[in-house]
């Protein structure tokens, strides 16, 4: 019985190795060969030109605030979503999922609209007499941009972990004397670990890789890695040098999965 | 007798249109092993969490030695709980979870290591403090719940149910584990079960409670043997009620049969319910008997034979340590001082009110 | 108060949600085609959305496509699922590990390593290989559903049924699946609406003449997107709002009562749930699956004739396709590119054949100098007659005997500025490095122009090869980068229309356009010289429908189709029997489309440089662009 039943992931396994893991190996293929298909380290080592490492680099520093910008606005909003009524805990996926439904590149274009010289944000400034918000094409905009478009990777899983706090734990630790701080920061904080882990890698590693955002709201002045790499197979037709900095961000992903497999081990954290 | 040490003043609850709790009164002496019994959904559970600062009474105080603590935050009260489903911190290993509340007051290491030591040589788990929660059972996790209440020295220890998810055996252990805890303790215990063995096990004292109301409070002898209305005759333990009809004093006709009792002062023909207990009724030969019947069931249930007697159309429940087979015609007897007299209630909701102390 | 403060954080937040879509439903109702103005309050889009059968189209792509591989994923998901569940704990831990992949990879990563794959594997770009990499994405959401729901049924009811004589299936329909149903459910929604989402795996697995609404926006941001698209998102994305909102009306409140009963949900409830719930979206699925037949029987009139056509986004009237499909009856598979740098490597790849390609000048040189094109069989296109002699000349410099290819557009690249934000007179490159105008400059993002225009403001050939130049002309490009507001292609348009920017570098036959929507533009040669180019249409070397290619040559040569495409793109035509047709008479004998031959004397052609200083100048532009 329990074999049979164990040859239902046979269809999965068949597609996973198919189209998962055999396209991992062709990109170590292409990363770790040249035009000639000899071996060399070349594409790789490609990473430490000043170019790629400074849009490396600026991509890490993107992505990290914009993640500390996602986590600092999400868990308020978690802990806020999750004090409500239990029962509206689909209504509150659905929020955050509802903007999908309106294609992700319009809406980073649409913040062009809202972010411009004269843009809609500019345009209610002026009406109040302030001082317009120049902030289009910079690293701002990109990083307002990666919030946006990830900030309900980081509240989803949060929330899902609050939720499934016993409320009789806090109860327990309010009784044994902690007060509210020390209830958050013993209790409810070590607890939502997976839940920030997950929300952390499901933020950083779209926002360390994207090319769309960039794009969209840096006015094409700013390199981040994702560029890079997207621009060495649509433009460059370089695949090797693609593959082998592809090879390179696989790093970040695969420290992400560590990390999840050491905070998360029960899956608590999913996003959904 | 020792002083009060919580007074529970005129306090009522209610979620949307449902009351919870209605204009309940009560006291809680010191030392006092008092349970709160009554089925799910009768306030219980309410009750305590408003003693543990978890919920506020929408009307009402609670008085603690002396002071109205009933906007107090849990935190700051004298008194600690044990959850239902044991609320352990599942991140901290079992030391940690017990050294919470003292950390928090900023005892020293040493103070707390020796609590630590005292409390699982106490709850009899000496060698688990570098284990989680999770590697334990579940009455060892019990037991953890409660030696992380107690090293704080509470006043009162409140327990939610605190054996309702072991198993009997295990749940038998515990009562007498409970008992010695408190008496090693010397604290007030507040306890709060559906289960009514339970509580005529360990308890001091007894409140019954239906809907927010409450039923009866008194020793386990008097709750079982003196129930004051059908509601706590038929929670408690395995009873006969019968709607009878107080002839007079001291008599009163059951199913259409006259008992001599000892009641008094109902009037005279009113309708009354009159409560019978299975093993106070005297199977002896049909001529001897005040009511005749027919055994129709029987079951031997270890300490006793179970029997069902029809008897005028009635099913009597008779536990008895003679067995009379199925068929067998007997007669049914009760002494007077077994048959329990109680007035009938005017309405559901009213039902026994006024009955405190 | 604390609630207070909580509810002005949630409303922030979902203003912060909300505002980009809210914005874009009120481009909706723009009557002006750019986003950059508004032209006042119209439903138009609303109509011509459903009369534009590229947009449905690739809305029922897109649909079809989400729903097909949701489905697909929600199957093969469910049974790995349950395989997964009763396997040991190591194999489990593995299998997980690989579905967590695609959660975690990085998009560009999963859709670079899918385009690898399906190269290597000769398979050819298209429906398919979008369909397999959104399942390949999606069977992670859908375990990742279902597996918790699995854990929390109680494997004693599947064995109390088997014990009560249930086989297997039986057993698993009738206990196991209704307890697991939420999470298929959700794991299906989940999947759909991610598959409706994705960009970047569908933009690296996609082949010619499929589209899905992400790859046809991305394809048209640097133009502008057309309204019609605005409405079309709109309209999603209130049916959606619609249904969730019915799906998710509260059952009456379940009552108790104090003698404990429950008081069913009337029956009339029951029933009303029972068609929302489950009715209405298998409407929805009849709907669009019937609607994607029908599209897709329109669209394919003929399977056997077609074309495959690889053009620049927005560089051909879209009825000017209609017209040759009714005429010839040969259907034409329709694919844009963004820049000559993108359009090679495809060609080159061979990964797709397209039939006709239309690059610029020193890109079709080097498709001929790298074997890439076909000699065109002159006898199919007659029509050739029509193009101006001047144009056949100048196309020599690329192609020296005027064999390969046949001019479609032409025009010059110069300054495009506003004369309310500057007052001086404007003929100069310098003025791209005057102080005065930073963050008012848009430059053109790519290599050569930004080179080219350079060069020319150094007095140099802007087909220079000397290291030295090229260098300086890079230090000046760095120099340049503060007091750029941004690197756009065709964006430069809709930027200078809505008063972004003063200055912005253009090509002249977006001129003509914005001037018609900002009467304040004005276009200008600068006097150091610019480059001229020339479009053609070439047929590469793997082309499999040559003949058609030329037919459809031929039929873009025609007077009054080269008179629709100019009208409509306003891009100068060599077509000198069309511009002949031009009705309104300063815009035939406009400066800007048809300038002078002596305005035109400092002006070059690109021209192929060579595969090494193709790579000089792409290092040398990605150390300015990562400055």
């Amino acid at each position: 019985m329990k074999n049979s039943k164990r040859l239902l992931a046979g269809p999965y396994l068949f597609w996973a190795v198919s189209f998962i893991i055999i396209p991992l190996i062709m990109i170590f293929y292409y990363g770790l060969t040249d035009n000639d298909g000899k071996f060399t380290w070349m594409n790789l080592a490609k990473i430490t030109t000043p170019e790629n490492l400074k849009a490396l680099g600026l991509a890490l520093l993107l992505a990290f605030v914009s993640t500390v910008i996602c986590l600092v606005l999400a868990y308020p909003l978690a802990m806020i979503l999750a004090g409500r009524n239990v029962n509206q805990s689909s209504f509150v996926v659905l929020i955050f999922i509802l903007p999908m439904w309106m294609n992700f590149l319009l809406r980073t274009l649409a913040w062009q609209n809202l972010l411009e010289k004269n843009g809609v944000i500019n345009s209610v400034l002026h009406f109040f007499g302030l001082p317009s918000w120049n902030v289009i094409n910079t690293p701002t905009a990109i990083i307002l941009g990666m919030v946006y478009n990830f900030l309900p990777f980081m509240v989803l899983p949060i929330y899902n972990v609050l939720v499934k706090i016993d409320k009789d734990v806090i109860s327990a630790a309010r009784d044994l004397g902690a007060g509210n701080i020390q209830t958050f920061t013993k209790i409810i904080l070590p607890l939502s670990v997976p839940g920030i882990i997950s929300g952390i890698t499901m933020v950083f590693v779209p926002a360390l890789t994207t090319f769309v955002i960039s794009n969209l709201l840096g006015g094409s002045k700013i390199l981040l890695i994702g560029n890079v790499i997207e621009q060495e197979f649509q433009q460059g037709s370089n695949w090797h040098v693609g593959s082998g900095l592809s090879l390179v961000l696989m790093i970040f992903i695969i420290a992400s999965m560590a990390l999840i497999a050491k905070y998360d081990k029960d899956g608590e954290g999913t996003a959904f | 007798m020792p002083n009060k040490l919580i007074d529970i003043v005129g306090v009522s609850k209610s979620y949307g249109d449902n009351l919870v709790l209605d204009d309940l009164n009560l006291y809680i002496r010191e030392n006092e092993f008092l349970t709160l019994l009554g089925p799910s959904g009768c306030g219980k559970t309410t009750l305590l969490r408003i003693l543990g600062g978890f919920e506020n009474p929408d009307s009402g105080k609670v008085i603690f030695d002396g002071k109205d603590i009933t906007s107090l935050a849990p935190n700051k009260r004298q008194l600690n709980t044990v959850f239902q489903k044991y609320a352990l911190f599942t991140h901290m290993t079992i030391a940690e979870n017990i050294a919470f509340g003292l950390k928090i007051k900023g005892k020293s290491k040493s103070y707390i290591d020796d609590k630590i030591h005292y409390a699982l040589k106490l709850v009899n788990l000496e060698g688990y403090q570098n284990r989680y929660p999770d590697s334990l059972s579940g009455g060892q996790q019990q037991r953890i719940a409660i030696a992380r209440a107690i090293v704080n020295e509470p006043k009162v220890l409140l327990l939610d149910e605190p054996l309702g998810a072991l198993d009997l055996k295990l749940r038998q252990d515990m009562q007498y584990e409970l008992i010695r805890l408190k008496n090693e303790l010397g604290i007030t215990f507040i306890y709060v079960t559906h289960d009514q063995e339970e509580a005529l096990t360990m308890s001091d004292t007894i409140v019954v409670m239906n809907q927010g109301y409450i039923q009866q409070i008194g020793t386990p002898e008097d709750i079982y043997n003196e129930p004051e209305n059908a509601f706590v005759a038929d929670f408690i333990g395995d009873s006969n009620i019968f709607n009878a009809i107080m002839v007079r004093d001291k008599l009163v006709n059951i199913v259409g049969a006259e008992f001599p009792c000892v009641d008094t002062g109902f009037g005279t023909n009113k309708p009354v319910d009159a409560v019978i207990r299975p093993e106070d009724i005297d199977l002896v030969k049909p001529e001897e008997g005040t009511l005749k019947g027919v055994v129709t069931h029987l079951i031997f249930k270890g300490v006793h034979y179970e029997m069902e007697v029809l008897a005028n159309n009635y099913e009597w429940l008779v536990h008895s340590t003679d067995m009379f087979p199925v068929g067998t015609e007997v007669g049914i007897h009760v002494d007077p001082f077994d048959i329990q007299i109680m007035k009938k209630p005017e309405s559901e909701d009213e039902e026994a009110v006024g009955i405190e102390e | 108060m604390k609630k207070k403060l909580q509810n002005l954080y949630l409303l922030l937040i979902v203003i912060f949600l909300y505002a980009p879509i809210m914005t874009l439903m009120v481009l909706s109702f723009n009557s002006s085609r750019t986003r950059a103005k508004w032209g006042g309050f119209t439903g138009k889009w609303y109509v011509s959305l459903f009369q534009d059968e590229a947009i449905m189209s690739t809305l029922y792509n897109t649909l079809i496509i989400a729903l097909l591989s949701a489905l697909i994923a929600t199957v093969i998901g469910t049974l790995a699922s349950i395989g997964i569940q009763s396997m040991n704990r190591k194999f489990r831990t593995f299998m997980l590990g690989v579905t967590n992949i695609p959660m975690l990879n990085a998009d560009i990563v999963t859709g670079v390593s899918m385009m690898l794959l399906f190269i290597a594997f000769r398979m050819t770009m298209g429906f398919t290989t979008i369909l397999i990499a959104h399942i390949t994405f999606n069977i992670p959401y859908v375990i990742l559903s279902v597996m918790p729901k699995l854990k929390q049924t109680n494997r004693r009811t599947y064995e109390a049924a088997l014990d009560l004589g249930a086989s297997p299936i039986y057993a698993f329909f009738k206990v196991v699946f209704p307890d697991i149903l939420p999470g298929i459910l959700s794991g299906f929604l989940l999947a759909f609406t991610m598959s409706l989402d994705d960009f970047v795996i569908t933009h690296f697995t996609k082949g010619p003449g499929i589209d899905t609404l992400s790859t046809k926006i991305y394809s048209e941001v640097r133009k502008g997107i057309r309204p019609e698209i605005y409405a079309l998102s709109t309209l999603m994305f209130v049916t959606v709002l619609f249904l969730l909102f019915l799906v998710n009306l509260k059952p009456e409140k379940e009552v108790h009562e104090k003698n404990g009963t429950i008081r069913k949900p009337s029956r009339a409830r029951h029933t009303m749930r029972l068609v929302v719930t489950r009715v209405v979206p298998a409407l929805l699925v009849i709907v669009i699956t019937a609607g994607g037949f029908f599209y897709n029987s329109k669209t394919k009139i003929s399977g056997s004739e077609k074309v495959i056509v690889y053009n620049w986004g927005e560089y051909l009237d879209p009825d000017v396709l209609d017209i040759f499909e009714e005429e010839t009856g040969i259907q034409v598979v329709y694919e844009e590119y963004e820049t000559n740098e993108i359009m090679y490597p495809k060609v080159q790849s061979g990964a797709i054949s397209y039939d006709v390609v239309c690059p610029s000048d020193y890109m079709i040189q080097r498709m001929i100098e790298n074997d890439l094109l076909d000699e065109i069989n002159w006898d199919n296109v007659p029509n050739i007659k029509n193009i101006g002699q001047t144009y056949m000349d100048q196309s020599k410099a690329f192609d020296p005997e005027n064999k390969y290819s046949v001019p479609y557009c032409w025009g010059t690249v110069g300054i495009l500025y506003n004369k309310t934000m500057v007052d001086e007179p404007i003929d100069s490159w310098s003025v791209l490095w005057d102080p005065k105008y930073k963050d008012s400059i848009l430059m053109q993002d790519s290599v050569r122009d930004a080179f080219g225009v350079t060069l020319k403001y150094l007095g140099y050939s802007l087909n220079s090869t000397d290291l030295d130049e090229l260098n300086e002309a890079k230090n000046l490009l760095i120099k340049q980068k503060p007091l750029v507001q941004a690197y756009v292609v065709d964006q430069v348009r809709d930027k200078m229309i809505g008063n972004e920017a003063a200055i912005g570098v253009i090509y002249s036959g977006e001129a003509i356009y914005t001037q018609k929507e900002n009467p304040n533009l004005e276009y200008v040669i600068p006097k150091e010289g610019s480059n001229i180019w020339i479009d053609s249409w070439v047929i590469p070397k793997n082309a499999e429908h040559k003949e058609n290619a030329e037919k459809f040559i031929n039929f873009l040569c025609r007077p009054d189709i080269a008179l629709k495409n100019f009208e409509y793109i306003t891009y100068s035509t060599p077509n000198e029997a069309a511009r002949e047709l031009i009705e309104d008479e300063s815009i035939r004998n406009s400066k800007i489309a048809f300038p002078d031959a002596s305005e035109l004397s400092g002006c070059e052609t690109f021209k192929f440089l060579g595969d090494k200083n193709d790579a000089v100048y792409n290092e040398l532009w990605r150390e300015v662009k990562s400055k």
